[in-house]
């Protein structure tokens, strides 16, 4: 039997799971939506990898990362529970590892890392604002009736991008709006919209802070050749988009779950498992917290959002 | 027979009403409720737009003062725009239908004697200027206390074995503090107190983390306001710094403003409003003294805290140090929070490590 | 010969005559930014920290067009004009704000009444750092000041007579900063002129009887520009028929102050905050509605 360990990323919008080998090479991979359920989201998952991992593997480890990832950590017993911006920047890191930025839009948050000598030197999150990251580019493409991944080749169809005002998600739809009904061509309108998150990221995001190349660019977002191309134009710099770049946060957490590996065995088998949460409000004090207990085959394991510690 | 009451920061309520409930011996001093999610949602509910975070949780605790009939609401501050909340709230309160006063006793962020008298007068005419001094000054030396304790509960919690001991004894110490009577009590209780936490063991390994918390001082203090971020930190073993309280706001800030002033020369020439030049000072000095980062705290529009980011931003990346700025409003949100301080830690971790 | 750089935003709003006249007097060549464009505030936003008012945001900008043109960047420090006369705290920070941002050599003098730190010490220490003779700018100093005592006195007037006229009166409550800014306000003026309303101006009234006026809507003013803008309302409220309320993102003054005037003042008043993605369009529409309510010359 050989090892191989399993990383799972579950973002807000997207799930993704990595099993790799001793020797970091993926064996297999899985991308599916999230939509708004995780746990079933992860079973799902759990099944594709499943059929797709040869049989003389065996998992010896599991790591979480994504925002969902105490949750799943919970349902999988996972070894490893760490942040997305630890996880992305490790994942990176090990294929390579000599890149000093990377930037990275995701569903719901964008963030930036500076690395030095393989360590995380600073980084940065957008400010709790979804302006300028992939949701709001797919409400857009909704908006003008576009295929969100045709965006990129729209954008690079276009001379001159119109201008649209990113600061917030709000502002740029009216000005969207006002620019459509102007009558601007569709191309221009959306290589602005490309240009636009580019700015916002860079005013936001990746103020004050020194990018430096190699550049890697990570992130839903990074499928977008629009984006991309400004990306360049405007740090005049190369940036590079690997193939696995939307999974780079479940490879690292995939290697980060290798390091921490208990000796115990975990099984893909989950259909039968049964996993529950139940929400309640508390009313002993005015803080009137909102629990969440969380049952593991009609066991409690545990329950969080608790302020004073009672629970 | 009057009631007063003050809003929240931290536990200082129990000086605060120590001294009160000396000074004025007809009054009734009412302690405000804890703050809850509740009050920030009340105070958000009437403040107007863009005002500071502080702004909405003193406005929230006041109305719940009011609910317990209070007629005099007490506000202290100054420096920047924090002097013309009194009014404001004064104003907003008496459109929501309750008679009160609001009575700022610090103006422009300096404690005029005169003024205070004065104020004071409004409360109680006939009270006894010689009681309110020496009142005075016991309930500064408590706040001394009380401080120097903080300021050693910060350095260790991080690392105590029994978890919760320095908090119990902590609170132990508050119950025991609001039941003083003079000064000689009050120096023996504290003297009692410092030995008993300096018996609590720890385990304080040679390479651990060590943090400075700097920022806007409302946000520093109160802790609801900084959603636990000490407590937070200590989780993680973290030694934390943090400079901001009231002894300091009240005794040394004007003394070691020249000294910050020089220390800093190269960063700022002029005082910048609030705490933002101090900031600056005590940015250069955790990056000199082995501090492994920084997080710089504000409620979300201090005006003098962002005009100190930029600065403090140059002198972290000429001492490559990490910082990590948190602005905190009513709407943030408690998750996004913990993920970034999580990747905070686990950064400066492998910082340390290579 | 060294070239002074002015930039147009701030405190230019305040001082630019005194400036000109005193540096026109010594002979000393200067540069002053253009009016505000897209570029410049661009460039403000691109350096300037996302909080920030858009004020303060606008002046970087102005900094940045002007760091490679001149020698020199006039940027003045004012703490306060005497006790309980505060300026904002961006006023001064803005000093040092420059300074770290930009690599560039810095014009400065400050004022603070309080410690005894005058516009003539100030302007006498500018003059020393260019090498003028210490009579040169004495004499410089008193051509400038006279000059300015007169403008100002005519302002007055103007502004005193402005209320007696029988058109429509509108008292704009703001900084001359945002108001005088070709980007901020003055397409706000520009639609009030065209629409035959009488503008006045907050900011031409004399202070010594305005500042002791705003004790009557608000007790423990200690904000300068705040006493000038309330004591103004005070002063005015029963001769005019409406008030436009002008500030912009996030400024933190003017939450507190305008907020109580709001509360306090009984004649119609319109509440503008600009950010800088704000368009004109959006403003056109409130300020017709609130036209059309006061029964302007649309209504004829």
């Amino acid at each position: 039997m050989k090892e191989c360990y399993l990383g799972i990323d579950i973002g807000s919008i997207s799930t993704k799971g990595v099993i790799i080998d001793n020797d970091n090479n993926i064996i297999t991979s899985a991308y599916i939506w999230t939509e708004g359920n995780p746990v079933e989201a992860v079973k799902n998952l759990l099944e594709i990898l499943k059929t797709k991992l040869p049989k003389e593997y065996q998992i010896k480890s599991i790591g979480t990362t994504g925002s969902a990832r105490k949750l799943i950590g919970l349902m999988l017993k996972a070894s490893v529970v760490k942040n997305e911006i630890t996880a992305h920047a490790i994942g990176t890191l090990t294929f390579y590892p000599n890149v000093r930025t990377i930037l990275e839009i995701g569903g719901q948050d964008s963030k930036i890392i500076l690395i030095k000598n393989g360590i995380i030197q600073n980084y940065a999150m957008n400010t709790l604002c979804a302006a300028g990251t992939g949701s709001f580019l797919s409400s857009q493409a909704k908006r003008l009736g576009i295929d969100v991944e045709k965006f990129g080749d729209y954008a690079l169809k276009s001379q001159n991008p119109v201008k649209i005002a990113a600061r917030c998600t709000v502002f740029a739809e009216s000005d969207l709006v006002h620019k459509a009904q102007v009558g601007y061509a569709k191309e221009d309108i959306i290589a602005g919209l490309c240009k636009s998150v580019v700015l916002n990221y860079l005013n936001n995001v990746g103020k004050g802070k020194k990018i430096i190349s190699p550049i890697i660019f990570q992130g839903g977002v990074s499928k977008n050749k629009g984006v991309v191309k400004y990306f360049k134009e405007i740090l005049k710099e190369d940036i590079i988009v690997d193939e696995n770049s939307h999974l780079m946060g479940a490879i690292g957490i995939a290697v980060l779950a290798k390091k921490n590996k208990t000796g115990s065995t975990y099984s893909l088998e989950l259909k039968n498992l049964k996993f529950q949460t139940k929400a309640f409000e508390c009313h002993r004090c005015s803080n009137s917290c909102e629990l969440l207990k969380i049952y593991r085959n009609n066991e409690l394991v545990d329950s969080w959002g608790s302020k004073c510690g009672k629970y | 027979m009057t009631k007063i009451a003050f809003p929240h920061m931290g536990d200082y309520y129990i000086p605060a009403n120590f001294l009160l409930s000396h000074i004025f011996k007809n009054t009734e001093v009412i302690k405000a409720p804890k703050i809850t999610s509740k009050t920030i949602e009340l105070g958000t509910k009437y403040s107007p737009e863009f005002i500071c975070t502080p702004f909405k949780y003193t406005l929230g605790t006041m109305i719940e003062c009011l609910e317990k009939n209070a007629d005099i609401l007490i506000q202290m501050g100054g420096g920047c725009r924090y002097g013309y909340y009194a009014p404001l709230q004064e104003e907003i309160l008496k459109n929501l239908g309750y008679k009160c006063k609001v009575l700022n006793l610090v103006s422009e962020g300096e404690p005029n004697l005169k003024r205070i008298n004065k104020l004071l007068k409004k409360i109680d005419p006939k009270y006894s200027k010689i009681k309110a001094l020496y009142y005075s000054f016991i309930t500064f030396k408590m706040v001394k206390y009380m401080d120097i304790i903080d300021n050693y509960i910060r350095e260790n919690i991080g690392f105590e074995i029994e978890k919760g001991s320095f908090e119990n004894l902590k609170n132990q110490m508050l119950v025991t503090f609001s039941h003083i009577k003079n000064y000689r009590e009050l120096k023996r209780t504290y003297k009692r107190y410092l030995n008993k936490f300096h018996k609590i063991k720890v385990h304080k390994p040679d390479n651990r983390l060590k943090i400075g918390i700097i920022g806007e001082l409302y946000t520093i203090m109160e802790p609801f306001s900084n959603y636990y971020l000490e407590k937070q930190l200590a989780q993680y073993h973290i030694e934390i710094k943090r400079f901001t309280n009231v002894h300091y706001l009240l005794f040394e800030k004007a003394k070691k403003y020249k000294k910050y002033q020089k220390y800093s020369k190269d960063y700022f020439t002029y005082n910048m409003g609030a705490d933002a030049a101090d900031n600056i000072a005590r940015c250069k000095y955790l990056c000199e003294n082995g501090y492994d980062g920084i997080i710089h705290i504000k409620s979300s529009f201090c005006t003098p805290e962002i005009g100190a980011m930029p600065i403090i931003n140059k002198i972290a990346s000429t001492y490559q140090k990490p910082v990590l700025f948190f602005s905190f409003d009513s709407a943030t949100s408690e998750t996004g929070i913990k993920t970034r301080l999580e990747a905070f830690y686990d950064m400066l971790e492998m910082r340390k490590e290579k | 010969m060294s070239t002074v750089g002015i930039p147009r935003s701030l405190f230019y709003y305040y001082y630019s005559n005194i400036w000109k006249d005193f540096l026109d007097y010594l002979k000393i060549p200067y540069v002053i930014s253009p009016k505000t464009n897209q570029d410049i505030l661009n460039r403000g936003m691109k350096i300037s920290n996302d909080e920030m008012c858009l004020s303060l945001k606008n002046y970087l900008g102005h900094i940045d067009y002007l760091k490679d043109k001149c020698d020199f960047i006039l940027v003045p420090r004012i703490s306060n004009f005497k006790k309980d006369n505060q300026t904002c705290t961006n006023f001064w920070a803005a000093y040092d704000i420059v300074k770290n941002l930009f690599d560039i050599n810095v014009l400065h003098y400050n004022i603070n009444l309080e410690k005894g730190k005058t516009l003539k010490k100030g302007l006498y220490k500018i003059g020393k750092q260019l090498n003028k003779k210490h009579h040169a700018i004495k004499k410089a100093y008193k051509y400038a000041i006279i000059k300015e005592k007169k403008r100002i006195k005519q302002n007055h007037i103007i502004n005193l007579n402005k209320l007696k006229v029988a058109k429509t009166k509108i008292l704009i409550v703001s900084h001359p900063y945002n108001l005088y800014d070709e980007m901020l306000g003055k397409d706000i003026i520009k639609y009030l002129i065209k629409n035959n309303i009488e503008i006045i101006y907050t900011d031409k009234f004399n202070p010594k009887i305005t500042n002791n006026l705003s004790k009557k809507n608000f007790k423990d003013l200690y904000f300068k520009y705040s006493k000038d803008n309330l004591g103004a309302i005070a002063y005015c409220e029963d001769k005019i028929d409406g008030i436009i309320f002008l500030s912009s993102f996030p400024c933190a003054p003017d939450s507190l102050a305008n907020e109580i005037a709001m509360r306090k003042i009984k004649k119609p008043y319109l509440n503008l905050v600009i950010d800088d993605s704000s368009s004109f369009t959006g403003l056109e529409t409130r300020l017709e509605s609130f036209l059309d309510m006061l029964g302007g010359p649309i209504n004829d």
